[in-house]
């Protein structure tokens, strides 16, 4: 027996040797992978479809004459008692498609068969404070990881083909009112997050961790006067402290990171966005209050501030400035190119930015109503306010003069990312028409409470519609097309080479348009609101698209009188996949 | 190369008759049980094996358990499976400094067989058990931290006692705050500890443990060390919660 026992120990021993040394081979994620996701078609493995967030695949065997014959090849539920907002990015990586859901959950299937392979469901405490619904935007894949943020601010790493905790590091404390729900992504091997909470007075920050541990590297915050570190070692602080913010108020100044970020290898540059300043009530923070509804480039290496720009300085409205900064090249009439990066932001105004320096280029309206500025002077780069329609400061214990003002903080646009093609040189944007009564009131901070010092209702500005995916075009700053829906917009945009454009409605269907025209092509009904972001990539010579269903997210949440338009529609919880058929039935 | 290893295989067991012994508990399960938990490798059931339970549970969340195994040397891993259990598997067990005794509660989804397996050196699993009646459910309901939303207070926190025996060794008892959820009450994730290591003041490993979910809520353990009066715990939960303790007398 011992001379057999030695036998199989060394063919047992070979067989470990042997799949170690060709498993990961095959399926790690490799920061080339990542560089390359824009224009590799048979996998996504990036939030945004590549880390500039362009949201184009040059795929095109479906297009805009073969898209009637898109049909469901499966349909995975997420089950549980728990539907709400399904707001997630699926990725697609050998062979897999990993899914997170509300409640920080993750999913993940076979693509051939859309099998459930494992399910990561993450313990939550019952007392975490997020301000939006409970949702989950996506996650990264970087070696054999599946990283994503929980709604408890925890960072967490799983091994993608068990769903098993490969490491767990706390980003902060969920008691103080630190969330987190976007997609964190990978530049270099970090692992790049930002965070939830700027209605509770926390402040933002952007952090990079190595991706294989989880140990951070460096931190920078966003709000003036905090320190940042860099191998934990101070490393600046950010601004100046008390510059544009009096006294301690930027102690709690809020500028979450909330939505992540952008990164462009062309200029080694991360964008991040960051939200409102805290508290709403602008009157008692006179000045800029820097980096609050601002995007900030930031150097990957160090954590580095190369430069800001500000959306809405000294912001009133809850106008967030977390929305994405997507890399672009401005072909200009004269042939010259300009690195550019287009924005559309929750004021109202669709912004071109030089990317390089953050030069203002234009700033044009994408919504048909904005009271709070006349417009954005191009030479200075700040708005023109409309002090009337500022909320006017509380006197003592009273609140202060209401205003109306467009848009609502819900924004000309959310979260919901917009896409660009480099084919039709257009932005697709899904926008709202929406203004708001907002008010002042008397507020003072608590750790853990909710740190607004305003009131609001939300109002529809037109019966029949809210929402509408415009066409913009970023050399003129004109809207070429819109496709308008009767309640808002809250998904993702996907465009394609095939002349298309993808996005979701919360009325529950997935429709295709004429990337051109805005001419609407195709549409599937999902069974609950679609407010995700579908993806699209290349299978066994099929070319498929994938989108979550389920309604929720911030709208029946805060929507004011929109709740009429939306109250009616039911909750979901799934994947939905689509392919176009090799020769159709 | 696939086929010749499975013939490999089926050589290097044949000669004990692999499967052939009856279980004296005649459980329902004990095939299932062998395939899936000793991996269908040779076993024989052996008096050596000795597992102490109640005939009867009291109360299904905390059936109390404890085994001995003596005069068998060499002990590569034991596991404890109850072999009704919705989820069998209990806790898997490898003594590299300590005795090979342990004491635990659990879980009792209905009456069932409790076996504990010894694997030796040779690969033979030394099988013993135990039936233990219960009035059932233990598996299917919150547990008491996640029902009163307590359990994050105390999450990983960890108390513990050594104490001398007769002999002089010592015997360590340690508790680890833990909901210990089983994913099978509604609504409830999983949620439960993976592993736990007892280590000596020098970091020497002196035992392994893999958990699994019908382990009690707050497990309570206890270990017979040699003379070790200061210890060191260290253990992940499945969402990757770590537990990391250090136990003085």
């Amino acid at each position: 027996m011992k001379s057999g026992d030695l036998f199989r120990k060394i063919l047992l021993a070979s067989a470990i040797s042997f799949a170690l040394t060709s498993a990961p081979l095959m399926a790690a994620v490799t920061d080339q992978d990542i560089a390359n996701d824009a224009t590799t078609t048979n996998d996504v493995v990036s939030y945004g479809l590549g880390l500039q967030g362009q949201r184009f695949s040059p795929l095109d065997k479906l297009n805009a004459e073969t898209v009637k014959n898109l049909v469901p090849a499966f349909v995975l539920s997420y089950g549980d008692e728990k539907q709400r907002g399904q707001e997630a990015q699926p990725l697609v990586h050998n062979g897999k498609i990993f899914v997170t859901a509300s409640y920080s959950r993750v999913f993940t299937v076979d693509a051939k068969t859309g099998e459930e392979l494992w399910q990561y469901d993450h313990r939550l405490p019952d007392g975490i404070l997020p301000c939006c619904d409970v949702v989950n935007r996506g996650g990264a894949l970087y070696d054999n990881l599946f990283i994503f943020a929980t709604l408890d601010a925890q960072l967490v790493a799983l091994d993608q083909d068990t769903g098993k905790v490969v490491w767990k590091e706390k980003m902060e404390d969920y008691k103080a009112g630190y969330s987190n729900t976007a997609a964190p992504i990978i530049v270099n091997g970090k692992v790049i997050t930002g965070v939830s909470g700027g209605e509770f007075g926390i402040v933002g920050k952007v952090e990079a961790r190595d991706a294989k541990t989880g140990k951070l590297i460096w931190m920078r915050p966003t709000v003036e006067g905090h320190m940042g570190t860099l191998d934990g070692k101070d490393n600046g602080i950010t601004g100046e402290t008390n510059k544009s913010w009096p006294g301690d108020l930027w102690k709690t100044g809020g500028a979450a990171t909330w939505l992540g970020g952008t990164y462009d290898a062309e200029t080694n540059t991360l964008f991040f966005g960051t939200g409102n300043p805290a508290p709403w009530n602008s009157h008692l923070r006179p000045g800029d209050n820097l980096y609050s509804s601002s995007v900030l480039a930031i150097n990957p290496d160090d954590g580095k501030i190369k430069w800001s720009y500000q959306w809405t300085p000294h912001d009133g409205w809850d106008f967030d400035g977390v929305n994405e900064f997507v890399s672009f090249d401005l072909k200009q009439a004269d042939g010259k190119v300009i690195k550019a990066g287009g924005h559309a932001d929750r004021n109202g105004f669709f912004y071109v930015l030089d990317r390089t320096n953050g030069q203002l280029i234009s700033a044009n309206p994408f919504v048909n109503k904005i009271t709070w500025a006349k417009g954005i002077d191009l030479k200075t780069g700040r708005p023109e306010y409309d002090d009337a329609n500022r909320p006017g400061a509380p006197t003592g214990a009273d609140k202060g003069q209401s205003v109306f003002a467009a848009p609502s903080f819900l924004g000309g646009k959310n979260w919901m990312p917009i896409a660009y093609n480099p084919g039709t040189d257009l932005f697709y944007v899904p926008s709202n028409e929406w203004g708001m009564d907002i008010w002042n009131e008397p507020i003072s901070y608590k750790k853990g409470a909710a740190y607004l010092g305003a009131g609001f209702t939300i109002k529809p500005l037109n019966e029949d519609y809210i929402g509408a995916l415009r066409a913009m075009d970023p050399k003129t700053g004109k809207i070429v097309w819109e496709a308008k829906n009767k309640a808002p917009l809250w998904g993702g945009v996907l465009t394609t080479a095939g002349n298309l454009v993808f996005t979701g409605t919360p009325e529950g269907y997935l429709k295709a348009f004429d990337a051109k025209t805005g001419q609407e092509l195709w549409k599937f009904q999902t069974g609950s609101g679609v407010v995700g972001c579908p993806i699209t990539w290349e299978q066994d010579g099929e070319q498929f698209v994938a989108v979550p269903s389920g309604w929720g997210g911030a709208v029946p949440l805060w929507g004011g009188e929109v709740a009429k338009s939306v109250k009616h529609l039911n909750q979901g919880g799934s994947l939905w996949v689509f392919k176009l058929p090799k020769t159709p039935a | 190369m696939r086929p010749l290893f499975a013939l490999l295989l089926i050589t290097l067991l044949s000669p004990w008759g692999w499967a052939a012994e009856p279980d004296a508990l005649k459980s329902p399960q004990w095939e299932f049980v062998h395939k899936r938990f000793l991996n269908g490798e040779p076993y024989q059931f052996d008096g050596k094996v000795k597992v102490e339970a109640p005939a009867d549970a009291e109360d299904s969340l905390n059936v109390p358990i404890s085994f001995q195994v003596e005069d068998l040397e060499s002990i590569q891993e034991i596991v404890v499976v109850a072999d009704l259990n919705p989820i069998p598997q209990v806790l898997r067990f490898r003594p590299k400094e300590m005795r090979p005794h342990l004491g635990f509660r659990m879980k009792l989804q209905q009456g069932s067989p409790i076996h504990v397996a010894a694997k030796t050196a040779d690969g033979l699993w030394h099988v013993g058990g135990v039936w233990v009646n219960a009035a059932g459910g233990g598996c299917t309901l919150p547990s008491v931290g996640t029902a009163s939303g307590d359990w994050t207070k105390t999450l990983g926190k960890v108390s513990a006692n050594v104490w001398q025996r007769p002999d002089g060794s010592n015997r360590l008892r340690v508790r680890v705050m833990h909901p210990m959820d089983t994913g099978l009450a509604s609504g409830i994730p999983t949620f439960h500890i993976e592993n736990l290591n007892v280590l000596a003041e020098d970091n020497k490993v002196l035992a392994e443990l893999d958990l699994f979910e019908p382990i009690s809520e707050n497990p309570m353990l206890s270990f017979d060390v040699n003379r070790q009066t200061q210890f060191r715990l260290e253990g992940r939960d499945n969402n990757g919660n770590r537990i990391q303790a250090e136990v003085a007398q």
